[in-house]
Parts: C-alpha cells; structure tokens; sequence
C-alpha cells in the first residue's frame, strides 16, 4: 500500500534519483491542503450510512426490478449484502482519499471485484450506478453544498471551513470513476 | 511501505471501520512536521553530490589504508563505487524525509545490509566515518533550518546505529 509520499520514493527510486523540484512542489501543496482533504474524509465518513443507503435506495427506484422476486435485493438478505458491499466500496475510497493515492482501492477491494460479482451474479450495471449516486452525494458533502431540498428530512448540515475545494474534489471523484470503470 | 498514512490506514482497515477521527489527528500531526521535512529533503537533494563527495573525502582520510593495493578504495573502478555507495544511503535518507519515516532505509538500505557488506568483505567503520562526517558537518540555520536538520541528523543517525 501507498500513499502520496511513498508514491513519490517509489517512482523516483526506480530512476534512481532524489526527490527534488517539480515532485516536492506537489508534496508541498499536499502538505498545505491537507486539512482540506482530512475534512473530506471526515465528512464522508460522517455521513457514511446515510451515503449508502440513499445510493442503493435511489439504484432500486431506477430499477424496481431488483426487489421483485428473482431480483438481486429481493430477500432482505440480499439486500442487506447490497447495503454491505456499498459501504465497504465507500470505506475504501475514503482510504483512497486519505492516503493521496489509488493503491489501497485497488489492492485491496477492486482487484478481482467484477469477477467476483459476475461469479455471484450480481449485476455490474446497477452496481455501478449506485457507486455514481454515491460519487454524487459525495462529492456535494464535501463541497458542504448539499441542500435542505435534496436531502428533505435527512438534510444535516457539516459545519467546516468554506475554501476552494475543486482539487480534492476532483480528486475524490476520479477515486469514484475508478471503481465504476473497474466494475464496467 | 510504511508511512503514518498506510499504518492508519491498515489499523482501519483490520478493524472494517472508516477513519476515525483519531487517525485523522494521526495524519494531521504527521502533516503539521512535514514541512521541514521537506525542506530538508530539498537542500539535500539540490546538494546531494557534494554532500557525497565531502563525506567520502572524510572518510578515506581517515581510513587511507584504503587506497593500498588489494584494498576497497584501491582502484578507480572501486573509490567510484565507495562514492557511489554513500551517495545511495543519502539518497534513501531524501526519501526517508519525504515519507516521513524509516521505510525506504529498512527496505531498501538495511535489510540485507550486513549480509552483502561481510560477502563482499567490506568494512563497515568508513561508511560509519562517512555518514558520522555528514552527521555533524550540518549545520542550522547556515545550511538549512533547526528543525529540519533535526530530522535529517536522526535519520543520519538511524544509519550509522545500523552499520555499527
């Protein structure tokens, strides 16, 4: 597993150089947003459940086929191993975010996840629109411009420093992106 | 490789949970010191030949038993490779500052150390001389600031401790 500072080490290990210049100037302004990227970690983490579950719900109202019988979240039990497998993708690209880097997500939850799904017949296509409702859910908590109108009942409001939050933003969602390519 | 970041990460993992906010304040303590890490990182990779060479100097005054015949430093091929060698653990010393930890040295400097040094037959007091010069040849604020020499002295350190 890696993060944005051993990514560094290993590629410039592999031409034998020192870190220096250009790949220090990166580092540093990781090291300078860094409280942007612990708050957006923060933030998904605090709404996890919420994330989640709004995800598989708005998957099922897409396609009410699922929890017919025959449907993949038919019994209660599937669908709560649904619930399950959206958390854990959730948990991984939190990882993703904290560290600075893909590795940990692709290690340790995407390699092999489609074969896997495709062996256990789950359905890749409502899998992956149910991980771009989490991107979207996402990506609007950590910009803090989730609304009342959106959420309804459920709004809760995250108190955190307002700023430009277009890199970690952009940066959460390829996390995202990588997960929905992987599962497609 | 092992940084504040991954051991987080891997706790949080082993346990199924998502970051905390203890391991956010882990990261965040560790975010707060890097700065002269980095600072340290960049001196020494804008001076890493001359640091090299300085070091190197020094320690074959020292030991200039060296350069007799049959010795390590005795040909061009081999005072090149002895440069090239201190030169080696300065550079994963750079890399131990950008992580923030001992990683790249325990992987890549380390393990396997005492091993190839006794099969090559290979003193290891030189690279000790070598890396204690650089040791106390740093000095703050003329080279680069306290703290920041701070985290490079012990890395320093964390070398020689292993050779000797």
């Amino acid at each position: 597993m890696l993060d944005a500072f051993s990514r560094a080490v290993v590629s410039a290990d592999s031409k034998t150089a020192c870190i220096g210049g250009a790949e220090l100037d990166s580092l540093k302004s990781f090291i300078a947003d860094g409280n942007k990227r612990l708050d957006a970690v923060n933030v998904i983490a605090g709404n996890a459940s919420c994330i989640v579950s709004d995800a598989i719900a708005g998957m099922i109202c897409e396609n009410q086929g699922l929890i017919q019988a025959g449907g993949n979240c038919y019994p209660n039990r599937r669908m709560a191993a649904c619930l399950r497998d959206g958390e854990i993708v959730l948990r991984y690209i939190t990882y993703a975010v904290l560290s600075g880097d893909a590795s940990v997500l692709e290690d340790r939850c995407l390699n092999g996840l489609k074969e896997t799904y495709a062996a256990l017949g789950v359905p890749l296509q409502s899998t992956g629109r149910a991980v771009g409702i989490m991107k979207a859910s996402s990506l609007a908590h950590i910009n803090n411009n989730n609304t009342e109108a959106q959420a309804g009942s459920r709004y809760k409001k995250n108190e955190m420093a307002q700023g430009d939050c277009s890199a970690i933003t952009s940066e959460a969602g390829s996390y995202f992106d990588r997960v929905i390519s992987a599962l497609s | 490789m092992k940084s504040v970041v991954t051991t987080v990460v891997t706790a949080a993992d082993a346990a199924g949970r998502f970051p905390s906010t203890s391991d956010l304040e882990s990261v965040q303590g560790s975010l707060q010191r890097a700065a002269a890490r980095m600072e340290a990182a960049e001196k020494l990779a804008s001076n890493i030949d001359n640091v090299a060479k300085e070091a190197y100097d020094a320690c074959i005054k020292k030991y200039s038993y060296l350069n007799d015949a049959g010795e390590a430093n005795s040909t061009d091929t081999f005072k090149s490779k002895c440069l090239r060698d201190v030169k080696h653990y300065l550079r994963l010393i750079n890399y131990c500052l950008v992580v923030g930890g001992t990683g790249p040295l325990d992987e890549w400097g380390i393990a396997g150390q005492r091993e190839v040094y006794r099969a090559l037959n290979l003193p290891t007091a030189p690279y000790v001389e070598a890396l204690s010069f650089a040791r106390n040849r740093g000095c703050a604020p003329r080279d680069l600031s306290a703290q920041a020499l701070v985290e490079y002295n012990s890395l320093l350190d964390y070398v020689i401790n292993s050779l000797s």
